[in-house]
């Protein structure tokens, strides 16, 4: 017997562990913070969606996940990230063992201007994964649904695709070091809704083995992927500063039929503004 | 393509069908304890309700979830649609066997037998038959199936005129009357039966054609 | 409702008459930079094609302008042209990824490399003349060899290779170091796995362009020094000459064929330059980034 959408999802939330647990996290630029306060788990092979309008600090938030924010000099985080129950941001962390476990895809397609083959090489090379190379070349290829429109022209440049297939070249490339999170800035908003369609479905096969985590403006595509969405929004201080807040964080259904916070339902319905 | 919108359809489809099968079940067994004067049986077929409710209201609520969120469109909203309407219809039909269910244990029991065995067998086969019909050509798409269950409709009404017929004639004998008013009830619960396996039939020809149409008007 | 005229057909002539005088003086402007250009250009290949030849190639300077050559001056140009490179290439490319990647903008001190980078490229060169007379061939006791040519002239034209290096580091898009970055890459192997290489055509550019400006510095080589009648070959810590030098020479001697002479090398640095600008633009035109 099927089962219903009930079943389903009640058997999806008893196997969630999460993956990182965030307690009360503050991004702050030149001491001012852009996000303040912010605690959520995120679970274990599952799509995680940050919805919100702009200036909410989605973007600031997950680059947390992957310590990007480091290479900003201004920027500094307290409180805390737990990955598997290990502080991220501890003093003996090394950021680059950070990366290859938990990768990043970015808004705009950001292809190396090297051969196909040499874009998704360069993660292993850098870290020192020399054997087996062309074989985790053409798995990443494989589990980007890319390898059929480029295995015969690997050595090509790879600015010679097409803005969705740079995309799925971008997470292959990141799909080449095994990593266990993939981090997704609005993934798919420099591209046609088609190629927009082909990511989704992609990041539905990805998180059966993959935990993904990704920022969103547009609130339908958190809607169709995600299976926990976490909206943020901006509130305004006495002394005029905006500060983005995490206000919501529930399953995507609930989040888009029934949410429990006002300022929640008027973004989704639009009448947010 | 849209991988998630095509599972979610799927598994709500096959939820309605199955939700069919429930009723058809409930049906049986409500028209065995009618013929049968079964008193337990009948308590089984209310209780056995709660199981075609909580399969409603599940359907009903991933309805909801797959509307918020996959934003449907075309074909894909007029199957949800659909689906959405069959899923009451079928709720409805078993709230009839219900109807039947409660009317058996209200009905007085009859000793020299049940005068309109064959009539409600024959009318609980049609019912049986409709339901079927209108879920395999809803599920085929079949636009012709579906307008064949007006055909089938025409002989349930006739079998219902029958055993209105035969309740009036047994209308002079007093201990019989209250025993027949709950016979016309009866009657009309699974004659209702029928009108809504039409109904589902309605809504497959929307799903295919995209036009609300009554299949018969409501005049005879 | 207001009725709407269409008129497709030239309406009034007001607008056009400044739009006319405008480009005529645009062009005015182009002509007299071409003319001018063009005019010199005639004069020098004029009078100095006929004294092209190998003896100006081949044999060394001498009082008698038919047996005159110009080799030794040809062969500093080519040993200094060489060190230069050797020497300011790794420094300024070095200056120019410590500014972009490695130095943190808001500190003082960085900023103050930056401003003194900017003015010394504006130094004139005959103060690198006098700086190299002072430290190098005096305070060091190197003496007025190629070396110190070689390093004066360095000095002048490092800052422009800093800057162009800057500018080739810079036109690398923040992207891909990202990508590289979130890939796991150290600051190490983003530098010398996306930055320079990809920044290499621009670097290389810059190189060639801040060498041909070199080519034909006269003064500073003059301060420290070198000679204006060298016979024999250079050697790198020996006594030297430049084609430039070589042609200030021959354009002091009374003889008229010297003042040719000295067209006919003129020439050949014309063309040294003209090669060498030529290369840049290919090696920017096949290699450039479109970011």
């Amino acid at each position: 017997m099927t089962e219903t959408h009930i079943e389903v999802r009640e058997r999806t939330l008893a196997s969630r562990e999460p993956v990182f647990e965030v307690r009360d996290l503050t991004v702050s630029y030149s001491g001012v913070p852009a996000l303040a306060g912010v605690s959520l788990d995120v679970y274990r092979r599952a799509i995680t969606a940050f919805i919100g309008p702009s200036g909410c600090g989605k973007s600031t938030f997950i680059r947390c996940f992957n310590r990007m924010n480091d290479l900003i000099p201004s920027a500094s985080v307290d409180g805390t990230i737990l990955y598997h129950g290990q502080d991220l941001y501890a003093r003996d962390v090394d950021p680059v063992a950070v990366r290859r476990l938990i990768g990043m895809v970015f808004q705009k397609p950001n292809p190396f201007p090297k051969s196909i083959f040499d874009n998704v090489a360069f993660g292993p090379r850098v870290l020192g994964m020399k054997d087996g190379l062309e074989e985790r070349v053409e798995k990443a290829l494989h589990d980007a649904a890319l390898w059929d429109e480029v295995k015969d022209r690997l050595k090509e440049g790879a600015l010679s695709l097409s803005g969705g297939q740079q995309q799925r070249l971008c997470i292959a490339r990141a799909l080449a070091v095994e990593p266990e999170v993939i981090l997704m800035d609005e993934p798919a908003s420099a591209l046609d809704p088609i190629s927009t369609t082909r990511i989704e479905d992609l990041m539905h096969e990805l998180k059966r083995e993959y935990t993904i985590v990704i920022v969103t403006h547009n609130m339908q595509q958190a809607a169709r992927v995600a299976d926990m969405t976490a909206f943020f929004s901006v509130e305004v201080g006495g002394d005029g500063r905006r500060t983005g807040v995490l206000v919501e964080y529930d399953e995507t259904p609930k989040i888009f039929t029934t949410p429990a916070d006002k300022r929640t339902e008027d973004y989704v319905t639009g009448r947010f503004g | 393509m849209r991988i998630t919108l095509q599972e979610e359809l799927d598994r709500l489809e096959a939820a309605v069908q199955e939700e069919g099968e429930l009723v058809i079940r409930g049906l049986r067994g409500a028209v065995e304890a009618l013929v049968t004067q079964d008193g337990g049986l009948a308590d089984e077929v209310i209780a056995f309700d709660d199981e075609v409710d909580e399969r409603y209201f599940a359907i009903e609520e991933g309805i909801q979830s797959l509307l918020a969120r996959q934003t449907p469109v075309a074909v894909d909203l007029r199957l949800v649609l659909a689906l959405l309407h069959v899923n009451l219809h079928l709720e409805r039909m078993a709230d009839y066997c219900v109807t039947v269910a409660k009317l058996v244990k209200l009905a007085p029991r009859v000793p020299e037998g049940n005068a309109l065995e064959e009539g409600f067998r024959e009318m609980g086969t049609r019912a049986e038959e409709m339901i079927r019909a209108s879920l395999d050509s809803f599920a085929s798409r079949d636009l012709e199936g579906a307008e064949r269950l007006v055909e089938m409709d025409e002989l349930i009404d006739r079998a219902n005129r029958r055993v209105v017929g035969t309740v009036l004639s047994l209308g002079h004998d007093p201990s019989h009357q209250e025993w027949g008013l709950r016979m016309l009830l009866v009657s009309r619960s699974l004659e209702r039966i029928g009108d809504h396996a039409v109904d589902i039939g309605e809504r497959t020809a929307y799903l295919v054609t995209g036009e609300f149409r009554e299949f018969t008007d409501a005049s005879h | 409702m207001k009725e709407v005229v269409i008129e497709l057909r030239e309406g009034r002539p007001r607008g056009r008459v400044p739009g006319r005088l405008f480009l005529a003086y645009l062009l005015l402007s182009v002509a007299v930079g071409l003319v001018l250009l063009g005019w010199l250009l005639v004069d020098v290949v004029g009078r100095g094609f006929a004294w092209v030849d190998a003896t100006l190639f081949f044999d060394p300077p001498s009082a008698d302008p038919q047996l005159a050559g110009a080799r030794p001056a040809i062969l500093g140009t080519l040993y200094l042209m060489g060190l230069l490179v050797a020497f300011t290439v790794p420094i300024g490319v070095g200056t120019a990824i410590y500014l972009e990647e490695y130095a943190r903008k808001d500190r003082w001190y960085n900023r103050l490399l930056e401003v003194n980078i900017q003015n010394l490229a504006a130094v004139p060169s005959i103060v690198y003349g006098i700086l190299g007379l002072a430290f190098l061939v005096r305070g060091l006791g190197l003496g007025e060899v190629l070396l110190a040519g070689a390093f004066i002239l360095g000095l002048l034209v490092l800052p422009t290779i800093v800057i162009a290096g800057r500018e080739a580091i810079r036109a690398v898009p923040g992207s891909i170091r990202d990508g590289a970055y979130a890939l796991g890459a150290t600051q190490w192997q983003v530098v010398g796995r996306q930055v320079l290489p990809a920044a290499a055509p621009g670097i290389a550019t810059g190189t060639i362009l801040a060498l041909s400006r070199a080519i034909g510095e006269t003064a500073p080589l003059l301060m420290i020094g070198a000679l204006t009648y060298v016979p024999f070959d250079p050697t790198i810590l020996g006594e030297f000459t430049a084609l430039p030098v070589q042609i200030y020479n021959w354009t002091r001697q009374p003889q008229e064929d010297f003042k040719l002479l000295a067209a006919g090398a003129i020439i050949v640095l014309l063309v040294l330059l003209l090669a060498m600008n030529a290369f840049a633009i290919w090696l920017r035109n096949r290699y450039q980034k479109r970011w």
